[in-house]
């Protein structure tokens, strides 16, 4: 297999220059230079302040398997639930399992129950593939949905449920399925990332009411961009998704799955990575947008270290601020020494199954 | 593991009598001459054995462990959770001075500092066959990064 993304088209789609390199790339136009937002903030006035928080990827195994994820899934939730003044909403981000076992969800459930403010949710693959996202529907709530606050159009995606069907003829249990499912290089599940055609349509006519430049936030489990396929850090129909966006002029992306620091931005659409609870993710071989500020290294003898939750503050003008509430001083490398975004002598080769 | 043993005399024989059949008479050491495509492939077919069940642990596997008789983690996790691809992992840059060993370690000392501590699982033979296993998948998932012992 060859990382090499396939040759897009660039006549027809304005892509990012993050989508053109490499993490070579990356290094090369100087990941560890302070990087700014480029979109011009130039959004109407008049909207109102607020703020609302994120929590994702607390891949809560049963109470007696794990201890550590539940503990650091609490801290998460008791600051949540300490902020002040409370943040007028959560959105869980998927991945509330490890197994997508009812004992896991509903662990998640009884601790999240501690936060008192609104709270939304949207599934993660490791929430869907044990029973198809039934127990996940039936406990939080069916994804895609929207609602408008203050002035903003809120968007919950499910980007999980689209695999392609490879238990079926392999004759796998449930249980099979989902342990392949959970494994991010995992060799059966393919570009299991997508919106899919039906959610896109969807999309399409939820935002068509909604004004151009009013602003839109879109809450999903995957980035909405192609960062590293074989890890599914992207949906594999984002070209679709760009296109739909295109005409709105102020649209955030807030993500989880990727469990680490991310920035980017295309065309009008910013993206924003979380970090999960539960343990971070190394930056993947190439793909990392030159917008990303990467994350400090952290010690991985240090359960809460590398992980944390997020508060996101509206401003009137309908730009959203992100502040990582990563549980350590720094939270940014300044030095390549400090990352793992930039080791050049690195080069990776993916797991033999896939090479078959 | 019981039948590697077995099969690495089974090799040797094999590739004694392919010696043999080439020569025809004197029995001599097969590595002073050139070496057979049936014999490369071999020794490969050795390596990429010991990748794939070094695959498997990584992956947690829990019949390979069982097999192999390690328990490489108590809290679910699995190597391959925080090192997809074997990333992070830096094979090429031992030996050298590691932080949180506060110590010049090895990447097997490293393998058995993340099994006991992240993954709170057991300490394995540093020399034993799980070990050999893992180091062959992290190593053949590095094969074609730059050697660069020490770096930090
Ligand atoms: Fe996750
Ligand atoms: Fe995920």
């Amino acid at each position: 297999m060859k990382w090499t993304r396939s040759c897009v088209s660039l006549a027809l789609i304005p892509l990012h220059k993050s989508l053109l390199y490499g993490t070579t790339g990356a290094a090369a136009y100087g990941l560890f230079f302070p990087l700014i937002n480029t979109i011009d903030i130039a959004f109407a006035q008049g909207g109102q302040s607020f703020k609302f928080a994120w929590i994702s990827d607390t891949h809560l195994y049963p109470k007696a398997v794990n201890k550590r994820f539940v503990e650091k899934a609490t801290r998460a939730i008791q600051e949540v639930q300490a902020m002040n003044p409370p943040a007028d909403f959560l959105i869980f981000g998927g991945d509330m399992a490890q197994l997508g076992d009812p004992v896991e969800l509903q662990l998640g459930a009884e601790l999240l129950k501690e936060i008192t403010i609104k709270k939304v949710f949207i599934p993660g693959e490791h929430d869907w593939y044990l029973d198809m996202g039934a127990t996940w529907n039936k406990m939080f709530g069916a994804a895609p949905w929207s609602f408008d606050y203050k002035g903003v159009r809120f968007v919950g995606l499910d980007t999980v449920s689209h695999a392609e069907d490879f238990w079926t003829s392999r004759k796998m249990s449930a249980k099979e399925r989902m342990g392949n499912m959970a494994t991010l290089d995992g060799t059966l599940g393919g570009a299991w990332a997508a919106v899919g055609a039906e959610q896109l349509k969807w999309l399409n006519s939820t935002l068509a009411s909604w004004g151009k430049d009013k602003p839109v936030v879109i809450f999903s489990h995957n980035p909405l961009y192609e960062y590293f396929p074989p890890w599914n850090f992207w949906v594999r129909d984002w070209r679709g998704v760009h296109e739909i966006l295109k005409p709105y002029s102020n649209v955030t992306n807030i993500h989880g799955h990727t469990h680490q620091v991310l920035y980017n931005e295309i065309g009008k659409l910013r993206s924003i990575g979380m970090l999960a609870t539960s343990w971070p993710w190394p930056y993947a071989p190439e793909g990392v947008p030159i917008l990303t500020r990467p994350m400090i290294r952290v010690d991985p003898g240090e359960p809460f270290d590398g992980v944390g939750w997020s508060i996101h503050t509206m401003d009137p003008t309908g730009h959203v601020e992100n502040q990582y509430k990563m549980w350590r001083k720094e939270v940014f490398a300044d030095a390549g020494v400090d990352s793992n975004a930039q080791d050049s002598h690195e080069v990776l080769s993916p797991r033999v199954a896939d090479r078959i | 593991m019981a039948n590697e043993k077995l099969r690495y005399p089974l090799i040797t024989a094999g590739v004694g009598v392919l010696f043999f059949l080439a020569v025809d008479t004197e029995p001599a050491f097969a590595h002073k001459d050139k070496h057979t495509a049936e014999q490369l492939q071999a020794f490969e077919e050795v390596f990429m054995e010991q990748v794939k069940i070094g695959d498997l642990l990584f992956h947690g596997d829990p019949e390979t462990q069982k097999r192999l008789n390690v328990n490489l983690s108590n809290t679910g996790t699995a190597c391959a959770m925080c090192h997809p691809y074997t990333s992070d992992t830096h094979p090429h840059q031992f030996p050298k001075f590691q932080e949180q060993m506060n110590e010049f370690a090895t990447l097997r000392n490293m393998i058995n500092w993340c099994i006991e501590k992240p993954n709170e699982g057991e300490k394995i033979d540093p020399d034993g066959p799980a070990m050999k296993a893992l180091e062959a998948y992290i190593y053949w998932s590095n094969r074609n990064s730059k050697l660069d012992p020490g770096r930090h």
